[in-house]
């Protein structure tokens, strides 16, 4: 058995009751004003889904919102059934729970760790083996003894989370509960899921998170309206993913006009990012050429306007901020539409998601013309070997023996 | 209904449209029976959870017990004050007679009320782990059956505190709670169930309880009660209609029969009157067991 979750022509429908009556009140009104169950419609949340996940391999999902990632997880852990279809799962499912889910606040940390044990299906003998570790890798010494309700969150989360990975499932079902936690917090996590992964367990990873996708996982599965779009390396499908995936994003449609200011006579009208070959992408990889790119749109003559852009990480430090006066690169006058290019033939960058500003000014940074504060984000996928810190600075090492 | 079979480590989950129907019979034999095999290694769990609420309930343990001890002595002194002094009604022993109606009539509708909510209240678990959905509301009888065990002690001093005999049919004792656990059993889960796509049920089943207390024979002899009652021509057996419809009476009469007798020591139960209430309680049982079970595929969704 080198298979441990496969999927078989599997479908999953919900009706949604538009106005089903959700207590008896509204039961009997709904009769008495001779109304029916009202409307109903079938929603497809899976449509004809098969795929197998070999045993000790780690498999992302990736996909927009409501794509269906959290209902195969469903599906695998049995929370909820197919409409049609098979599914074959081997060996025990666990799950990482948010926020410690299943605690109880009046009992100690200790009581929590086996009810939460025994929840996820252990035997007290069981938990009873564990629990030095799962107090140990909470942290947790002190407190444990102390009812839950007076812990900070933070201990919260860690005590769930050590419950949760010491369970040993044969398979592990991640669902976006990394994305809670401090940044310490995180990396524990993953590198905890990491060697469980070394130690032969399944791992099912749903994550928005695309750059730990292409860091942990060794496949990636992109669903789209409840049906497979790709499956294969992580690489390529988060690559084809995320290119795909912010061109449509509604969202930042929504924070475009809120975040735009300016007095109007050169505006700019779009932003886009391109690669070395001039084609679309908003994913790069650290050494590829980067251009940035702004059409715009001069209301009336102005002359030697300005143009800069300044790059944030999505943590929000100031990565840099180059404009064309800086580089004492003067544009005489414009009127009409135009573009203007900031290429990168090298880019520094290490991964991480980051955000674009761009900006039009007069020549003595008075009048603003229009400024788009950090409206276009762009994500950099660690090409590089280097993989600490914000930047690559392309040092050179040597070495003599003396 | 889809079809979940477990061999060993291995699960297969068939959804119902995979199914002919002549394979139906024999999945759904197969698969009630991985059923059977997986709520018995999720015993522990249950344990756990009727642990869970005692420790909540006795973490503060003087109080915990005081209160558990307390509440049914106060409602007997009330119940007693008014039908002894305000209304004498002539019962001989009247606090050991409201007791054996009490106490089992506190276990059941606390049970009743607190399982009710036990499975929409653990939303967050539902949709998140899997595991049986039934021990949620088992776990709020048993441990409201641990209450119950605790409160009896106070009956038995009464007994004895008032020279009353406890005679051998008090060993019966036993097997009628473990039939009112089943008839309780039976009514948590279908309550349960209907909670969760109708959230007032609990609101209703308050009132409900209020007047089930009194349509019960707790607090006064169903001597009391008129034999036969006259409807136009019909006459109507009101002692077997109580007894037939509400198998709480049937319970707390047999409590009634073998603790109290008539005030002087416990007195042997009409056994086919027993029986039957049996059967009631396996029926009600059994009838829970499938609703819950039928539905409890939708409450991942529904929470
Ligand atoms: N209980 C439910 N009742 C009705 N519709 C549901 C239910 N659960 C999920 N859906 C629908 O199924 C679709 C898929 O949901 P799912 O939770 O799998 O999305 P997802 O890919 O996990 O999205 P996200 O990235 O936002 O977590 C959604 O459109 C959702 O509205
Ligand atoms: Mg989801």
């Amino acid at each position: 058995m080198s298979t441990a979750i496969q999927f078989e022509h599997v479908s999953r429908r919900f009706v949604l009751h538009h106005h089903r009556a959700r207590s008896f009140q509204e039961l009997v009104i709904r009769m008495l004003q001779g109304q029916g169950n009202g409307r109903r419609e079938v929603f497809w949340a899976l449509s004809d889904v098969s795929f197998e996940v070999k045993k000790g391999e780690m498999v992302a999902l990736v996909g927009a919102n409501g794509a269906g990632k959290s209902t195969v997880l469903k599906l695998i852990s049995r929370i909820i059934d197919p409409t049609s279809g098979r599914i074959i799962v081997n060996g025990r499912v666990g799950a990482l729970l948010e926020l410690g889910t299943g605690f109880h606040p009046d009992l100690t940390g200790r009581e929590n760790i086996y009810l939460n044990g025994a929840i996820l299906g252990l035997r007290r003998d069981e938990i009873t083996r564990r629990l030095d570790d799962i107090i140990a890798f909470a942290e947790m010494e002190r407190f444990i003894d102390v009812p839950v309700k007076h812990y900070s969150s933070g201990m919260y989360v860690r005590l769930g989370f050590s419950v949760a990975v010491h369970v040993e499932p044969e398979i592990l079902l991640v669902d976006e509960v990394l994305a809670v936690g401090d940044a310490a917090f995180q990396r524990r996590c993953l590198e905890r899921i990491d060697q469980m992964r070394a130690n032969g367990t399944t791992i099912v990873f749903v994550s928005h998170d695309l750059n730990a996708v292409r860091r942990l996982c060794q496949r990636a599965i992109w669903l789209e309206k409840g049906c497979i779009v790709a499956d294969g390396s992580p690489e390529a499908v988060v690559g084809e993913y995320a290119t795909q995936s912010y061109a449509a994003s509604a969202a930042l449609a929504a924070r475009r006009e809120l975040c735009r200011h300016g007095t109007g006579e050169v505006t700019i009208e779009e932003v886009r990012f391109l690669d070395g070959e001039g084609r679309l992408r908003d994913f790069f990889s650290t050494g590829e050429s980067f251009t940035i790119e702004m059409r715009y749109r001069a209301h009336k003559v102005i002359e030697r306007p300005v143009f800069g852009i300044a790059i944030h990480r999505s943590d929000g430090v100031h990565v840099t901020g180059p404009n064309t006066q800086f580089a004492q690169y003067e544009i005489p006058m414009v009127r009409g539409e135009g573009v203007v290019r900031y290429t990168v033939p090298f880019l520094p960058l290490l991964e991480g998601t980051y955000y674009v500003s761009v900006s039009s000014h007069d020549r003595d940074s008075i009048c603003m013309y229009d400024y788009h504060d950090r409206l276009y984000p762009f994500c950099v996928l660690s090409g590089a070997e280097e993989r600490y810190g914000l930047v690559t600075l392309r040092g050179v090492w040597s070495w003599k023996e003396e | 209904m889809t079809l979940i079979e477990r061999k060993g480590s291995q699960t297969i989950i068939v959804a119902d449209a995979e199914l002919s129907v002549t394979q139906k019979p024999l999945h759904v034999a197969r698969a009630v029976f991985s059923y059977l095999g997986e709520l018995w290694c999720y015993r522990e769990l249950l344990l756990t959870l009727v642990m869970r609420d005692l420790k909540v309930r006795y973490r503060n343990s003087v109080l915990g017990i005081l209160w558990s001890l307390g509440n049914p002595l106060l409602m007997m002194a009330v119940f007693t004050i008014v039908f002894t002094v305000m209304t004498p009604s002539n019962i001989e022993k009247f606090p050991i007679f409201v007791l054996c109606g009490l106490l089992p009539w506190n276990f059941f509708s606390a049970s009743v009320i607190g399982s009710i909510r036990s499975v929409v209240d653990n939303a967050p678990l539902i949709r998140k782990v899997y595991f049986p959905r039934e021990v949620l509301p088992l776990s709020v009888v048993l441990s409201n059956l641990v209450n119950f065990l605790i409160a009896l002690t106070v009956l038995f001093a009464f007994i004895l505190a008032f020279q009353m005999p406890i005679t051998l049919w008090a060993f019966l004792l036993p097997v009628v709670i473990i039939v009112q656990v089943i008839f309780t059993c039976g009514v948590a889960l279908i309550l349960a169930t209907v909670n969760v796509f109708y959230r007032d049920t609990q609101v209703i089943m308050e009132v409900a309880m209020l007047a089930w207390f009194f349509l019960t024979p707790i607090f006064y002899p169903i001597d009391i009660l008129p034999r036969s009652y006259h409807l136009g021509d019909l006459t109507i057996d009101v002692w077997r209609w109580m007894y037939m419809l509400n198998p709480m009476a049937s319970l707390i009469a047999t409590y009634r029969v073998i603790l109290y007798g008539n005030g002087f020591g416990g007195a042997p139960p009409a056994l086919d009157f027993f029986g039957r209430t049996t059967v009631t309680a396996l029926g009600v049982f059994i009838l829970g067991m499938l609703i819950f079970f039928r539905y409890k595929r939708l409450f991942g969704e529904e929470v």
